[in-house]
């Protein structure tokens, strides 16, 4: 073993707070050492050619530097021990700049750390591997589970002569809930027209498989190769199998069903109807009231189910006020009320919107304490608003604007891909601000109402964000090179517990029933270590945090 | 008939967190990108905040990573102070000249020791610190910026105001300062285009009633994001302009929405990240939020209220709000939600303002030939559809330049535009 130590004075930043002469002093002796230099700038054009020359005449098996954060600089010198044809994991950097030499005036306190800093590097150095990157072919075809607005246009974005798109639906037909919807806010464009127009495309697409009527049933394996079995809900004994690099789960919101909620009255009093019996009633052409007669009065009732959900659903607003505009052209001598606790019209053009709804016939009224009964052939509603206690206004037809809940029955799609559930039951992502459309299982993919309730505008975005993600990532032809630093587990040392099946975050662990012992599916692995901190015999190791190697390193360090 | 083959490389204009999204992406799929940044650094607004809603991360903890991967890139190519002067061709054929001010220090050499700083003779406001602390002439905007190179504003430097001096020259070890640089004005052909230049604040002074600019302790939100900051003017001290910290705070929601006349959906969320600020530092502070209409939609975000409720703020609907100097407090007065006129006194005044397109929006649009809403934000195509595409084939607009936003859905449309660049070659 040939370690070679280089010191890097960065300018006068480490040669005027270090003593580097200290240092080299303080590491020459140190077995192995082959060489120790300082140098003036080591990332820089001379420096790097520096570290070349030095690899190769001293013959080096081991590189330490001994200079800034690793955020810096660690990929530079990486990338001159992979040229010079030194693995790029037999190096490791010691961060004497940001660690030594900015955080004191104390040139002797600073040399000091910086010495066993660089000590601790030394001695960790001893302990590392050479690790290989790998490269496994993958499937660029792509499941997509769900054959709403989400589905269907992440299915029309990916799909291609290299690409062929599995679209998977549970229902007889695609289209979701938006096909219900005549209109959408805030342009008031046609929407269930322009989805009939969408389907059809879908449909006459020769690279996009459509399964109706089917459920997903198993998904194996990871990103770039899983395996998928479908069955129909119809005959539940028809299955399909294939395979797919990556899997998008679009599984939409259904509205929340305000029946058990006695206080609103639905399905108990004539002509309470929720916004989605509104909307098909609208679709299907005409307004009317149960006797067939034109409504005189309608109240719209916002943030049915916020409450008990505990959540905004943020549409709700925006589509009860598009539901003003149906009613204006339907029925234009109505009365409207509107019932809202927040107005919440988020958006550069929603406002607008708004104020464009608003007219004679039109009431926005803030409530609390609602309450609706049967009056007569009337439906009366009592309220408190900001002046009075208990007010009451008799209307022809109630529409209940509930919240978004999201589908039920996915538990077979969450079980097998291993993401995850927030409380309120909606799809996790991997992080809420920079990465919203992946999930902690890589290569499956979230979209839609699945993630969160959201306007046609943002699922449409989302679906679009997810073709980024796949488009960027699973290359038809290209190989994909998964984590180098990754568990391993000793068959030997392994015990059976199965501690760490339930610690693994990303489902990389399974169990080996014939041998008793876990096993790291490499590909799957990221590396995060929670197994290795879990394991009760010690038998798992991260490769290169392993245990020497860390225990080197500290034990160095704080000698 | 002959087909031109359409140039590969992508354009991506503005540094902030969707040019940065949308460009690692397009690397990762082995497009060349050139990301071009009015500013000196990356990280647009985003690197400003401390936390982040709902879960309060360390913004600069999630972005420093990503931004460095940027740096990194040798798919991406940052032109940093650089603006687009001209724009010809359509769709796959865009040629694209870009004007890349000086910075007079050597982006290779500099290794961001910033030893330069100190020597020079100049100070002036910080622009990026919201004027609250002085820079020199030669300088990074805040510590942490990346790239960390400092860059000279020729505008106050004594050198470029036909003085001798050469301080910061004589302080660098490292022969990076070069006064001979000059602007420079190069062609780029690329494919396509994603506009990712984010917003401005709408101006305080337009609404007098709040006080801001004459009463000393009235800051807008992105100077008590500043007063937050770690890598700030205080350090994180949230205190006065006398410098004693307050025992009361107010933030003020929905300013300048009655004259943009739209709801900027992130107001109400950050103002109630402030109390987390206010009591993380303050435990005893009394805080009240003066809000219209409560606006914050999805599936975390309620909970995050509640959780800032209990932390300690008092819920105020107000109207009419007037703050004027009451001793050596402020007197707030407003009508409740009963319609009665009532006041309260407080020691600072937070206002959170509305978010408006970039001031370059208009002059960029009229370069890129590309349409404009009512509010001067950039406008889509279809309202339908992502809201991605612009009016013209193969630019897209995305983040707040699109509309007010926020980080979440600016990553999203960001990943949408590489979805429909992609997707269409």
């Amino acid at each position: 073993m040939k370690i070679g130590v280089y010191i890097c004075e960065c300018g006068p930043n480490i040669a005027e707070k270090v003593d580097i002469d200290e240092v080299i002093k303080a590491v020459k002796p140190l077995d192995n050492v082959a060489v120790v230099e300082r140098f003036k700038l080591l990332c820089s054009q001379d420096g790097k050619q520096f570290l070349a020359d030095q690899i190769k005449k001293h013959e080096l098996t081991h590189l330490v530097v001994a200079a800034c954060s690793p955020r810096e600089h660690q990929q530079t010198f990486m990338d001159v021990c992979e040229q010079e044809g030194l693995n790029p994991y037999l190096f490791q950097l010691a961060n004497i700049r940001e660690q030594c030499a900015w955080i004191t005036d104390d040139k002797k306190e600073a040399t000091k750390k910086a010495i066993r800093l660089t000590k601790a590097a030394v001695a960790r150095v001893q302990y590392h591997t050479p690790l290989e990157k790998q490269q496994i072919e993958s499937n660029p075809d792509v499941l997509v589970i769900g054959g709403g607005i989400a589905g269907i246009q992440a299915s029309l974005q990916l799909a291609g002569p290299e690409r062929t798109i599995h679209l998977v639906e549970k229902t007889s037909s695609l289209g979701g809930l938006s096909q219900y919807y005549e209109k959408t806010f805030p342009d008031m464009k046609p929407c269930a027209s322009f989805i009939k127009g969408l389907i059809e495309t879908v449909k006459n697409n020769p690279h996009i498989n459509v399964y109706t009527n089917t459920e997903i049933e198993e998904i194996l394996g990871f990103f770039g190769n899983f395996e998928i079995t479908v069955k129909q809900t119809t005959t539940p004994e028809a299955t399909a199998a294939f395979e797919v690099g990556a899997v998008v789960v679009a599984t939409g919101a259904t509205p929340f069903n305000p029946e058990h909620i006695s206080k609103y009255g639905y399905q108990k009093i004539e002509n309470v109807i929720t916004a989605l019996d509104f909307e098909q009633m609208n679709l299907s052409g005409k307004i009317t009231l149960k006797n067939g007669k034109p409504p005189k009065s309608v109240a719209i009732i916002h943030c049915v189910g916020r409450e008990e959900k505990g959540y905004c659903s943020q549409i709700c607003c925006m589509y009860s006020i598009k539901f003003i505009r149906y009613l204006q052209k339907k029925v234009p001598s109505t009365k409207i009320t509107n019932f809202y606790t927040d107005l919440c019209i988020p958006g550069k053009s929603q406002q607008h919107f708004y104020e464009q709804s608003l007219g004679n016939h039109v009431d926005f009224i803030r409530m609390s304490d609602l309450q609706i009964t049967k009056q007569s052939d009337k439906i009366q509603i009592t309220y408190s608003n900001e002046k009075d206690a208990s007010k009451k206004l008799s209307v022809d037809m109630v529409i209940l604007s509930p919240v978004l809940e999201p589908t039920q029955g996915l538990s077979s799609i969450i079980e097998s891909t291993r993401i995850s559930q927030g409380e309120k039951g909606f799809l996790t992502e991997e992080h809420e601000k920079i990465a919203p459309v992946s999930t902690s299982t890589e290569g499956v993919f979230i979209a839609g109402c699945s993630h969160g309730p959201k306007s046609i505008e943002e699922t449409m975005s989302q679906a679009e964000a997810v073709t980024g993600h796949i488009l960027t990532s699973l290359i038809p032809g290209q190989k994909i090179e998964p984590e180098v630093k990754v568990s391993h587990i000793s068959e030997s040392f392994c015990i059976g517990c199965k501690t760490c099946l339930n610690v693994c975050c990303y489902g990389a662990i399974t169990f080996d029933d014939l041998k008793k012992v876990s096993v790291v599916n490499e590909v799957i692995c990221r590396g995060c270590g929670n197994c290795v901190a879990a394991c009760p015999s010690g038998a798992i190791t991260l490769k290169h945090f392993t245990h020497n190697q860390v225990y080197h390193e500290v034990k160095e360090a704080v000698q | 008939m002959n087909k031109k083959e359409p140039f590969s490389d992508i354009l991506v204009v503005g540094a902030g967190i969707a040019g940065i999204q949308a460009s690692l992406m397009l690397s990762k799929a082995k497009k060349n990108v050139h990301l071009i940044e009015k500013t000196s650094y990356t990280g647009g607004a985003s690197i400003k905040y401390e936390e982040v809603f709902s879960n309060m991360e360390c913004s600069t903890c999630m972005l420093a990573p990503i931004q460095q991967q940027l740096l990194q890139d040798k798919n991406i190519t940052l032109h940093t102070l650089s603006t687009i002067k001209g724009v010809k061709g359509s769709q796959g054929n865009y040629i694209v000249t870009i004007e890349k001010k000086a910075r007079y220090v050597d982006m290779v050499n500099c290794i961001g020791c910033n030893a330069c700083f100190d020597p020079c003779p100049v100070s002036v406001k910080n622009e990026f610190e919201e004027g609250l602390n002085e820079r020199k002439a030669i300088f990074v905007p805040c510590a942490g910026a990346l790239p960390n190179v400092p860059m000279i504003d020729t505008e106050h430097c004594l050198r470029f105001k036909n003085k001798k001096c050469t301080a910061c020259q004589e302080a660098c070890m490292f022969e990076a300062i070069d006064y001979n640089q000059k602007d420079e004005t190069f062609d780029i052909k690329v494919g396509a285009i994603i506009v990712a230049t984010g917003f401005s604040l709408f101006d305080t002074q337009k609404t007098p009633h709040y006080g801001y600019g004459t009463l000393d302790d009235v800051y807008t939100a992105l100077e008590f994001e500043r007063l937050y900051a770690s890598n700030g003017p205080t350090e994180g001290t949230i205190q006065l302009k006398k410098g004693d910290s307050p025992k009361s705070a107010a933030i003020i929601h929905c300013v300048g929405r009655k004259e943009q006349g739209y709801c900027s959906s992130v107001c109400c969320l950050y103002s109630l990240k402030f109390t987390h600020y206010l009591t993380s530092k303050l435990p005893d502070i009394k805080i009240y939020n003066l809000y219209s209409d409560l606006c914050i939609p999805g599936k975390s975000h309620q909970k995050f209220y509640e959780k800032m409720k209990d932390a300690g703020t008092t819920l105020l609907r107000a109207d009419a709000i007037k703050v004027e100097k009451k001793g050596k407090s402020m007197e707030i007065t407003y009508t409740d939600e009963n319609n009665k006129k009532t006041s309260i006194t407080v020691d600072m005044v937070i206002l959170a303002p509305a978010l408006l397109p970039h001031p370059d929006t208009m002059g960029l649009a009229k370069t890129l030939d590309i349409a404009v809403d009512d509010h001067e934000f950039f406008k889509e195509n279809d309202t339908t559809s992502s809201c991605v595409s612009s009016s013209k084939p193969g630019i897209y607009i995305v983040g707040c330049a699109q509309g007010p936003k926020n980080i979440q859905d600016s990553v999203t449309q960001a990943s949408a535009a590489v979805g429909k660049i992609l997707s269409s070659s």
